[in-house]
Formats: structure tokens, sequence, C-alpha cells
């Protein structure tokens, strides 16, 4: 199974100190009254990913946050997925609807312009 | 001057915002932290990534929005000890002066771009002299580099903060390919976008580019134009290039071959030259196709090493010296590599000879290389033909063999 996580605050079980700290060094930042995780730093974003599944014993993706309607979607339905070298890397992007749909795209871009 | 219409559209869409920058917005936001904090706990960044991923244009986009004045050097400066120290120094001791006139801006910030390309004896000592500038700095110094983990740059990532560009995905391309057509009304077709996009492998800067070469004259692209677009290979040889410069069968099939291929140009141009006359049988086709390849060569020289937007011009000359008779092609063996550089190649021993014993007229004359080749060698050719033992052999300090070499040299 795959866990689907969202990366501006997502749980993980408790660990112990080693391994906290170990996650706070590769870029994540603990919120400690909600009890949540985040991502401060991208840099090690790989290595996040694995200590992540490490302590979740399952593998976990990322939620992209589209940049057009400001959804957060998987990557799993995106068609350029083999040929991405960040997929499931929890980094924006464009959800595939918005990308078909020009509409969508010239209310939302021709504004900035 | 230039003008909207003819500039390159990587330059007329390159972001004035930082929000129009597309992709990488985790970094973007902490190289923005980083440069808006006034006390740094470390005093440079390093922005690290593939080519076209938006690096120079954050920096760039940033310093002007936080306003900054951006003092640059990139890899078309020499970055030895001496340039970095004529140049950083100054502009990392001192805070600007701006901030006591009415334009006040928020200071220097220093950027030094492609630092992996600090190399060579040109740049000697470079990478220590950028350590010394970053302890010593009164500025933010933001460095740029394609690739981190060479060695040299070790030292330097231990005392930067470090940034990670990704390539930019394929939507996020897409989507800029899609605002820049709607902009230039060019129609396309998604699959078109999709397809550039796709080749261009994350390097948005080659996208535009490629959107630009296949659109700008139609306004419309289709799937079918993009057959076209070639993946771009970095490793095509010199001979291919020729192969299917000399083959082509009309010029727009010329043109998008040059401006996909990733040659080096010089030598490129040489080769084109060299060739020419197996190419064109008939003297009137040959002197057009000679005067095209010599217009070529002057844009070449003007284009330098940063008019850049000047090299469609080079690639049109070069384009119309192969399109001069399509139709009178026969395949021939090509003369590769360029003429000019086999003739170095064999005459390096004689060339270092020849600069050996001008070194020593130099010496003992107090004259330039330049002087002793041109003004005294042909003297003293004349003078050793007429007495090989003359007293000048013991005063230049002569060896045997270059005593023979002068005896034995034709023109130079």
């Amino acid at each position: 199974m795959t866990i689907v996580l969202n990366c501006k605050g997502f749980k993980l079980p408790r660990v112990e100190r080693e391994k906290f700290v170990n996650l706070l060094h590769l870029g994540l930042d603990y919120d400690r009254n909600a009890g949540l995780f985040s991502i401060k730093s991208f840099n090690n974003i790989e290595k996040v990913i694995d200590a992540a599944s490490d302590i979740l014993g399952d593998d976990i993706v990322f939620l992209q946050h589209c940049i057009r309607c400001g959804k957060d979607f998987p990557c799993r339905g995106c068609n350029y997925i083999e040929l991405c070298s960040t997929k499931n890397l929890p980094f924006s992007c464009v959800c595939p609807q918005c990308l078909r749909v020009r509409k969508n795209f010239e209310t939302t871009y021709l504004t900035q312009f | 001057m230039q003008t909207q219409n003819n500039m390159l559209w990587v330059e007329k869409y390159r972001p004035k915002k930082i929000d129009d920058l597309t992709g990488n917005d985790e970094a973007k936001a902490l190289f923005l932290e980083w440069l808006k904090n006034k006390r740094h706990t470390k005093k440079a960044v390093l922005l690290y990534g593939s080519p076209g991923v938006g690096k120079t244009t954050l920096v760039l986009a940033a310093s002007q929005e936080l306003e900054f004045s951006v003092i640059e050097m990139n890899a078309s400066d020499t970055r030895s000890e001496k340039t970095i120290n004529a140049v950083a120094k100054p502009a990392t001791s001192y805070k600007a002066l701006d901030n006591y006139t009415k334009n006040k801006t928020s200071g220097n910030v220093l950027f030094l771009d492609e630092v992996d390309g600090i190399a060579g004896n040109e740049d000697r000592g470079g990478v220590n002299a950028i350590l010394k500038v970053i302890e010593e700095s009164l500025v933010p110094i933001i460095l740029a580099a394609n690739d981190p983990d060479i060695e040299k740059l070790r030292p330097l990532k231990k005392v930067c903060l470090l940034v990670r560009f990704q390539q930019v995905r394929i939507p996020l391309i897409i989507a800029l390919l899609q605002k820049i057509c709607m902009l230039e009304h060019v129609s396309a077709e998604f699959e078109a976008l999709e397809r550039i996009a796709q080749n261009s492998k994350g390097d948005v800067r080659s996208a535009i580019n490629d959107l630009q070469s296949l659109s700008e004259e139609n306004h419309r692209l289709t799937l079918q134009d993009t057959m076209m677009l070639t993946s771009r290979n970095k490793d095509i040889t010199l001979d291919d290039m020729l192969k299917r410069y000399f083959s082509a069968q009309n010029i727009a099939e010329t043109s998008t071959m040059l401006a996909f291929s990733n040659i080096d140009y010089d030598d490129f141009l040489l080769s084109v030259s060299d060739n020419l006359p197996k190419r064109y049988s008939n003297p009137s086709e040959l002197a057009k196709a000679y005067d095209y390849v010599s217009r070529a060569d002057l844009f070449r020289g003007r284009v330098g090493t940063e008019n850049w937007h000047l090299l469609k011009y080079f690639y049109n000359a070069l384009t119309l010296a192969s399109a001069i008779n399509p139709l009178s092609y026969t395949p021939f063996t090509f003369i590769s590599p360029p003429i000019r550089i086999i003739t170095l190649f064999w005459t390096k021993g004689k060339r270092s000879t020849l600069d050996a014993i001008c070194g020593k007229i130099g010496a003992q004359c107090h004259v330039s290389h330049k002087t002793a080749k041109h003004d005294f060698i042909p003297y003293i050719r004349v003078l050793l033909q007429k007495n090989s033992k003359s007293p000048l052999v013991g005063w230049f300090k002569f060896t045997p063999e270059e005593v023979d070499f002068l005896l034995k040299m034709g023109r130079f």
C-alpha cells in the first residue's frame, strides 16, 4: 500500500531521538503544538522520503499543488509520470485537468499580465 | 537597437518578477528568505541545478524586486585570483553609496555565475580568492553552478547555503509555452507543445528556443512541425553534422539542424569552408557559397561571447551557403577535422622552436616576440646562411637544432 502525504503537514509515529534528529537534519520541521512534520529544506528530499517510508513501513508519495486551480492532487494521474525526474516529490505542478482545459489557463494567466 | 519583435523569446519572456518564474517554488522561497535576512548565518548561497532551470533568472528578478544592485561575473569573464580581487573585493568591501541618494537601494550583491566553469590557467587561484572574498564580504554573495559535486567546489560548499534547483516538470513547461503562444498569437496544437516540453528534458530555455524557431514565421504550430525536432544530441560528431548539412534538401532543414546542434561553431565553420570545393564543382556556385561563409564568419565574430541574439544571422548565412544548388549534391568524403586545426597540430613542434628562438632574441635585444620574428629573424637567417658558425650563435645561445631550424625554415 502507498501512503499519501501532504508536505504542508503530516504525522509520523513517535520515533527514537536519533531518528527524530536525523529527520530534522534532512530538512523536516516539527510543529510541537500540532504534532505535525513539514518540509523545510528540499535539498535532500529523496532521503527524507526514504527515512519517512522507513518509519511508516510503507511507500509514501506526496500530493502535488496545482499552480492553476490551487487543488492538491497525486502524480498517478499524470501522463508524463514516466518521463518525470521528480515524480511523487512535493513540488508544485499543473494538474492534468488544468493542463488540458485552455479556458482555465486563460482566466488564470492573462490576469497576471 | 533591438526591438521587442526581433528579440529572442527567451529574453523577451525572461521573468521580471519572482512570481513569474516557472517551477522550483521551494528553492525560490529558501533563496528569498536568505536574501531578505540581513543577518545571514551564511554569507554566500550556492544555487545549483541543471541548465535552463532558472538560477540566473531568479537572481536577476529577486535583485530587481528587492532593489539590490547586481555585480555579475560569469563564464565569459576570466576569474583568476587577480580579477576576482580587482572586481569582487571592492564590490563586497563597501556598502553602496546609493543609500545616501534619493534612489535608495538595498546595496550590492555579488553574483558569480557558473562557478563550476572556473578552470584552467586563466582562472588559477579563483576558488581560493572567492573563499577569501566570502570571508571578508559585507554584502551577500550568490554563486551558481550546474554541477556542485566537482572536487574543486568542495571548499565553497562548506561555506555556502546550498539551494538545489530541480528540472522543471513537463506540465509546467507546457503551461509556460501555452502562455507564450497566447502572447505571441501563435496557434499551437497541444500535442506539439507537449512534444517540445518532453524534448527539452526540463530545460525551459531550450523549450522556448524550440518554440520560437518552429513557430515564429507562420504563427502556427502543429505536431507535424515538431517532427523535425530531434532530441538534443550532445554527442553528435562533426562528420554527422557535415553530412546532414551538405545533404539538406532545403534551407529550413539546414536551419533547424544548426539551431538544434551543440557543435562548436568555429570548428564547424572551418570545416564547411574546407569542404565547399568538394561540394560545389561549378566556380560561380563555389564563389557564392564562400561569400555566404565569409558573412557567417563576420557574424560569428560579432556574436563573440555576449551577443547571442546575433546568432540567427550566423545561422542564416551558413544555411544559405549549403543551399546554393541543393539538387547537385552527390556524396563525398569529408575533410575533417578542419585543415587549420590539423595544421596547427602538425606544426606545434616547429612553432614552439620558433617561439624559443624569438624568446632568446627578445631577451638579448630587449624586443617583443613579434618584433624578433618579423624584424630580426630574416637578417639572422641570411647571416647564418653565409656562416653557420657566426659569433651570433653563441651570443643568442642558439642550440644546434635551433640553428638548423633557422637554416631550413621556409616561410614563417
